[in-house]
């Protein structure tokens, strides 16, 4: 099965989307003439085939190579790097070069900067003398479709790089992606924004209207009505607690990566010693699109259930005599056979970390820390696991549980517990306390900590949560409704309006804009009956709202939006949008910093 | 008939009419012509003058130096320009498609004027050989030159926006050739320009590659003059013995020929569109000879000067401009003589209709059924027509016809008003550009309105743009530019306020622009002013670079939220400041500074040091220099266990110093401090166990390390020095006794005294080692009954857990054991009694 998904029951027409960036780069990559051998840095490449099949590119004549630090072997005369614009590749391309140069090599050196060049980038080049011998181009991969459903900006340290060291270059790119999605599918008249990156994104909108003024023919045929951008920083809390559905799970344990896993082949039932394999994950599985969004617990029993069944045929099959048709309903259920076996495989694989203690006590323990009753257990937890010296990591998800939900614990507390780390596990994970400390996930306590009331006020903590037959969000971690998916929640029904009293409770500014060339247009107006009209639902398709999440968004989160558009009474649907898609893990790695 | 006067003007030459309406009486005063080398310019461009230096001429009342001066088609002066270019006689001068206008002198330099008569820099050479040589003759095309040099060389400029010559391939010749013609590269197969050079007896086909003879009965004995028609396709020949031959380009094939008797060959050889070629001796009547019949005489009485066009002629005389063409067979269905062709009927019947007679109508229906084409034909003539008051009877009888037409398209009448309008404007004698409909459709009209922007006419410009729907911003932007130029007086906000109220007019145009050109004048003030008006920070902000408003730019950039366009900027500044002017500029503005400190982090270490101890960050210096120690210990000069541990250590303590500065920082300044105590205490172990294992792991691993190896002392130095809680140090050993298995030893210790940490260590221990045994020495020690009865189901003895969670009275807890057992049948159903048992109770 592909990886690259299926795009055909998307709500947005993505697959032009998808088919203009295959061109883009098709077109660069035709206009360099003649063999070329070409470089991909490895992060670009996963991202790449969700949009290109790689053995598509051979037929341009080229060989494929991963950038790493080992200089590029090939008998081409014109190497061509694409690379992300990151200030670290410079130095590893410009060594390269030069080792090119020393070896008496005529080449020809093109970098392609995805999704612009950068002055950051070529001013090292410079440094290094080479930037006169390289042909500098772009490749504007702005966003990419990850399903019929979620656009990716692949902005993996997004996060990161605004909050620890304030730069803001990844909220211009969303800007940009946002920009670049109106001009294919009309201008946003709404823009609702929560957190001081979101609030920043949505200025730079702004300011790219005012600086290229769109028709206003394109104002009136908007194909999205509300843009909410929600600020990762707004909620810290969900990405920090274990996700319970299956898709959520599989990235736990397994990690996701452009829409696949990788694992060992035996998981699969394959028998081959070591060998590593991938499986795509994406809408195209009807089986998965079926169970990928369900909490892991009921999984186990649609799978069972459809196994049982499955095998109830097989055995009507086998003992009676059957008409055609059902012969042919029978064959056509065996069709799904692949993937019944790639899903109860992953689950099985699955069950063996949800069954154990460790795991369990884990999910006890989040939960403790967001019902924020039990200080001194929770404490003495984290206390025990720094001394057994469990994965750092681990420690840290819940850690910054512990503390985002106490804004921060007490000087004494504060210090004992990272004086205890670093002695557990080595000084030089000072510079990723300090990271923490400067993003405020694990601070000294100064303020009251005002979680009980926002827990209460958004009903975060359901009780009696139905995962089989669920009525709430909530049952995406069995009992929690994830912060941020209340808030998209709210906004989309009524706007920021009604919950302002919360909304200052949580960090950053919010706002609201509605775009004025729309107001003042009369077209527009008369168009859509007044502005009550725009929730009505148009030539069968519903409105669109477009959630951004600035800094990533994890996979029981994208579960709760799809089940909040699958209600009844919801008059949108929702397409995503999101830096990465990220977990509790990826996103405590990006803060990393190792001293050493 | 008012018809008949039109065609009387009508020269009939073999099956085909000419004629010559008279563009412009020309307005200038006391030029000659024979006095004078003359330049014109084709489509109606301007004329340039300037006395003939190769002849003897008398002056008068002026000045002995020269002066070129440049008049348009109507004779009205744009410019002049005293000529005081070295390098010896005028040689040739011509106006380019851009109307720039070439002059080459002798010694082959290429002076370049503007129609304001402006000099543009720099002047060109042909080369060295031309230098030596002197420059003979010029045959220029739309776009270029070829020059021919006194040693019979060639060579050519072929193309005016490159301005770079190159050298023919060699004729070989000895003589001079008689006359030279030049087929433009863009008809050419090669793409380069062919010469025909007419030299001896015959002609050749020069060009950079090579010289080719032409074979063929058309060319027999020398050829005197040569033209090429202006499509490329057709040759005009003048022989030796006075015969006037037309061929095809490739010599195939006489189309033409016509005997002049006159052995001097003309002086001006001239196609008149493709249908005739004109002739001018200028002591006999022009002749004008077409492929068949007899030829047409005019004549006059004055020095002619000959221009051709696409479509015709123009005759340039020192009085009047004359159009000569062929007329166009629309007209001539109207207003031949005797015609009663629909057309001429329907502009009588408009005659009639105007003077109320009954005969319109009747007229009306003779040609009822080729109406639309009698309309057409009135239309397409009017389009020809140079005099305004025929265009309007002429359009008027169309839009007559067309009120009896029901299918015709009605568009027509409208579009042709809309192309005489612009046609009018721009014949009007004081701008001057005779156009025809035709030249006007072949040049464009983005081509005519960037003509008349450079002839500084902005105003028609933009009317013109606007009638036909076109972009205003060139012209504006070209006014804008000219407007600074032309505006030294002007004060910065006055000028300012002037440009402003036009450049609004045209949405989304670039302000940073307009700037840039100001700057370039001398004005970074209004520069400043108008660049605050820009939109586009991506173009302001390089702008304000240029002008030196670094502040303003770093300001503007910021705001843009475009972090390539503040690196930008900080680069820019970086480049240029002292360090300390630098740092001072980015301190106050977060994201300059962030974006600075985080591009220096990767590769300006030590600039970075410097930026932070101006700001007085100490703490960050201090973090800077503990990573420069971890750095220095990968570095393999410092290998573990060697004495240069030292210059390590001594930077850790230096950042401990620094933390130490302000006490926000005690916890880091603590951490430095054990940590270098850290690495003194693992240094001594390596030395001391010989064993390169201890550095750079952390305390609670070198406690672990210690134990293993079965060097408790030490493992109780390091617990003592670094003051590790009990809590922890009981996790450690008896972790590190699991791994070596030393259960004695672990049991020992479970004895010395109540552990601290309850017996879960030595339970989990002894589990995750899979030494049940073991662990039943520690599980019924367990306090609390849940995780005692958890203890049990993890090593598998489902009864006990059974029991225990039983008395701990957790249903839950059943349940999930439960789950844990589910094969085990037996043991599934004990939890279920239990758990029945334990819900009665509840009740």
């Amino acid at each position: 099965m592909a990886q690259i998904p299926n795009l055909d029951n998307s709500p947005l027409n993505l697959k032009s989307l998808r088919e203009q960036s295959q061109r883009d780069l098709v077109k660069i990559l035709k206009d360099i003439r003649g063999k070329k051998c070409l470089v991909i840095e490895p992060k670009l490449g996963g991202t790449l085939s969700l949009i290109i099949q790689t053995s598509l590119l051979k037929e341009y004549g080229i060989e494929l190579r991963h950038l790493s630090a080992e200089s590029v072997e090939t008998d081409c005369s014109k190497v061509v790097y694409l690379v992300p614009s990151q200030r670290d590749l410079m130095k590893c391309i410009s060594s390269h070069v030069h080792d090119g140069i020393s070896k008496g090599l005529q080449r020809e050196y093109y970098i392609y900067f995805v999704p612009r060049r950068e002055i950051q980038c070529e001013r090292i080049l410079e440094e290094e003398k080479v930037h006169h011998l390289i042909t500098i181009g772009e490749y504007p991969l702005y966003v990419v479709p990850l399903d019929e459903d979620i656009l990716s900006f692949e902005l993996d340290l997004a996060y990161k790089q605004c909050q620890v060291d304030g730069d803001t270059g990844s909220l211009w790119h969303i800007a940009k992606a946002i920009h670049k999605l109106e001009s294919t599918f009309g201008a946003i008249p709404n823009v609702r924004a929560k957190g001081k990156a979101s609030v920043i994104v949505s200025d730079i909108l702004d300011r790219m209207h005012t600086e290229e003024p769109m028709n206003s023919s394109d104002m009136a045929l908007s194909e999205i009505n509300t843009l909410i951008l929600i600020d990762r920083e707004v909620d810290m809390i969900t990405p920090m607690c274990t996700q319970l559905t299956y898709e959520g799970l599989l990235d736990e344990v397994l990690r996701i990566n452009n829409g696949s896993v990788e694992l060992d082949s035996s998981i699969m039932g394959v028998q081959q010693e070591g060998k590593k394999m991938k499986v795509p994950l994406n809408s195209s599985d009807k089986l998965l699109k079926e169970i990928r969004d369900l909490n892991f617990e009921v999984v186990v029993q649609v799978l069972k259930q459809k196994a049982t069944s499955m095998k109830q045929d097989y055995t009507e099959i086998t003992s009676a005599n059957q008409s055609v048709s059902e012969l042919k309903d029978f064959v056509k259920k065996l069709n799904s056979l692949p993937e019944m076996t790639r899903h109860i495989n992953l689950a099985q694989h699955l069950s063996t970390f949800t069954s154990k203690p460790s795991f369990l006590a884990k999910l006890d323990m989040e939960h403790t820390i967001i019902e924020a009753s039990s200080y001194d257990i929770c404490l003495e937890y984290i206390e025990e696991m720094i001394h057994k010296q469990e994965p750092l990591i681990n420690v840290l998800r819940l850690l910054i549980l512990f503390s985002v939900t106490n804004s921060g614990l007490p000087k004494k507390h504060f210090d004992y517990l990272r004086r205890e780390l670093l002695h557990s596990y080595g000084f030089e994970h000072m510079a990723t306390l300090y990271n923490l400390e400067k993003v405020g996930l694990l601070k000294k306590q100064e303020t009251k900590s005002n979680w009980l009331t926002v827990k209460r006020a958004l009903q975060l903590v359901v009780e009696d949560t139905d995962t089989a037959n669920p009525n709430d969000i909530a049952y995406v971690f069995s009992g929690y409704a994830p912060l941020s998916i209340r808030l998209v929640h709210n906004a989309v029904l009524s706007g920021w309006r009604p919950m302002e009293e919360i909304l200052k409770l949580l960090p950053g500014p919010h706002t609201e804009t509605k775009r004025a060339g729309f107001t003042s247009s009369p077209s527009f107006a008369t168009l859509q009956g007044g502005s009550n009209g725009l929730d009505k639902i148009t030539d069968g398709r519903r409105s669109l709202v477009l959630v951004v999440f600035v800094g990533g968004v994890t996979f029981a989160e994208i579960a709760a939006l799809r089940f909040l558009s699958a209600q009844e009474g919801m008059a949108y649907d929702l397409i995503i949008g999101t830096t990465k898609i990220v977990n509790g893990h990826s996103l405590v790695e990006t803060l990393f910093d190792r001293l050493g | 008939m008012a018809n008949v006067s039109v065609a009387a003007e009508w020269q009939l030459l073999y099956n085909r009419y000419y004629r010559k309406p008279e563009l412009y009486p020309m307005r200038w005063k006391n030029i000659d012509l024979s006095r004078n080398k003359v330049a014109c310019a084709p489509f109606g461009g301007p004329i340039a003058v300037i006395r003939d230096d190769s002849k003897i001429v008398q002056l008068y009342s002026e000045s002995a130096l020269r002066k070129l001066r440049i008049f348009t088609s109507s004779g009205v002066l744009i410019s002049d320009t005293v000529w005081k270019n070295p390098g010896g006689r005028l040689i040739g001068m011509s106006w380019t498609e851009d109307q720039t206008l070439i002059c080459i002198v002798q010694d082959g330099t290429v002076y370049r004027y503007n129609i304001h008569a402006e000099p543009i820099e720099p002047n060109v050479t042909l080369g060295k050989e031309c230098f030596e040589q002197n420059v003979v003759e010029c045959v220029f095309w739309g776009n270029g030159v070829v020059c021919l040099t006194e040693g019979g060389l060639l060579f050519c400029i072929p193309d005016f926006k490159v301005m770079r010559s190159c050298q023919l391939a060699e004729t070989g010749a000895e003589d001079l050739p008689n006359c030279m013609a030049v087929i433009e590269p863009k008809y050419t197969v090669s793409g380069n320009v062919e010469v025909l050079v007419g030299i001896g007896d015959g002609i050749l086909i020069v060009d950079e590659d090579g010289v080719q003879t032409v074979e063929g009965e058309v060319v027999q004995g020398p050829v005197q003059k040569m033209v090429v028609s202006w499509d490329g396709k057709y040759l005009a020949i003048f022989t030796h013995d006075g015969r006037i031959l037309v061929t095809d380009i490739n010599f195939k094939g006489v189309l033409l020929e016509y005997n002049c008797e006159s052995a001097l060959p003309p002086e001006q050889l001239a196609w008149c569109g493709l249908d005739s070629v004109l002739l001018y001796w200028d002591d006999t009547p022009l002749l004008m000879v077409g492929p068949r019949g007899d030829p047409v005489h005019y004549f006059y009485d004055e020095p002619l000067l000959l221009i051709p066009e696409c479509d015709g002629v123009r005759i340039l005389s020192n009085t009047s401009l004359e159009f000569l063409q062929r007329v166009p067979d629309s007209t001539v269905s109207i207003f031949k003589i005797g015609s009663t062709s629909p057309a001429a009927l329907l502009y009588d019947a408009l005659d009639h209709f105007d003077r109320r007679s009954a005969k319109a109508d009747e007229n009306l229906r003779l040609i009822q059924k080729s109406l639309p084409e009698a309309v057409e034909a009135c239309i397409d003539a009017a389009g020809h027509e140079f005099d305004v008051s025929r265009q309007r009877t002429l359009l008027r009888a169309a839009s007559y016809g067309q009120a009896f037409c029901s299918n015709f398209q009605r568009d027509r009448i409208q579009e042709m008003c809309k192309t005489l309008r612009v046609l009018n404007a721009v014949r009007d004698p004081e701008i001057g550009i005779p156009l025809s409909i035709n030249q006007y459709k072949l040049l464009t009209p983005s081509v005519l309105i960037a003509r008349l922007i450079n002839a500084h006419r902005h105003l028609l410009a933009l009317r013109i743009s606007e009638y036909v729907g076109m972009n205003q911003e060139v012209v504006i932007m070209h006014w804008a530019c000219s407007k600074i130029t032309a505006s030294l007086a002007i004060p910065d906000p006055a000028l300012l306020e002037i440009l402003l109220d036009k450049l609004k007019l045209c949405r989304g145009i670039s302000y940073a622009a307009v700037a840039a050109h100001a700057d370039k004048n001398g004005r970074r003030k209004l520069a400043a002013m108008l660049v605050e008006h820009e939109p586009r920070s991506s173009k302001q902000v390089p702008l304000l670079l240029s002008i030196g408003e670094e502040d303003t730019a770093l300001m503007k950039a910021t705001e843009s939220g475009d972090t390539d366009l503040v690196y930008l900027v900080l680069f820019h500044i970086w480049q240029k400041k002292q360090p300390l002017e630098f740092f001072g500029m980015i301190q106050a503005r977060p994201l300059p500074r962030d974006l600075f400190i985080s591009y220096a982090r990767c590769y300006k270490h030590e600039f970075l040091k410097d930026f932070f101890l101006s700001t007085g960050q100490l703490q960050e210096v201090a973090f800077l220099l503990w990573k420069e120690s971890w750095e220095l210990g990968k570095n393999p000069m410092a290998s573990k266990g060697s004495p240069l541990h030292g210059p390590r250590i001594k930077l850790i303590d230096k950042a401990q110093n620094l933390f130490a500065e302000t006490k926000e920082h005690t916890f880091e300044s603590k951490a430095a401090e054990e940590h270098a105590k850290l690495l003194r205490i693992q240094h001594e172990l390596e030395v001391s166990t010989k064993q390169a294992i201890f550095v750079d792991s952390s305390i609670s691993d070198t406690i672990r390390t210690c134990i293993v190896l079965g060097n408790h002392r030490a493992a109780m130095k390091v617990k003592t020095e670094f003051k590790v809680s009990e809590k922890r140090w009981y996790w450690l050993k008896v972790f590190a006794l699991a791994t070596i298995r030393d259960w004695e030893a672990l049991e020992k210790f479970s004895k010395e005294k109540r552990p601290p940490t309850g017996y879960r260590p030595f339970v989990e221990a002894c589990v995750d080692a899979d030494e049940k045994g073991e662990a039943l020495k520690y599980i019924p020690k367990l306090a609390d009954l849940r995780e005692r009865a958890e203890a049990y189901a993890r090593i598998g003895m489902a009864k006990e857990a059974a029991d225990a969670a039983s008395q701990a009275k957790d249903g839950e807890l059943l349940g999930r054991l439960k789950l844990t057992f589910q094969q085990n049948a037996a043991a599934s159903s004990l939890f279920d009694t239990l758990r029945d048992r334990l819900s009665f109770q509840g009740v």
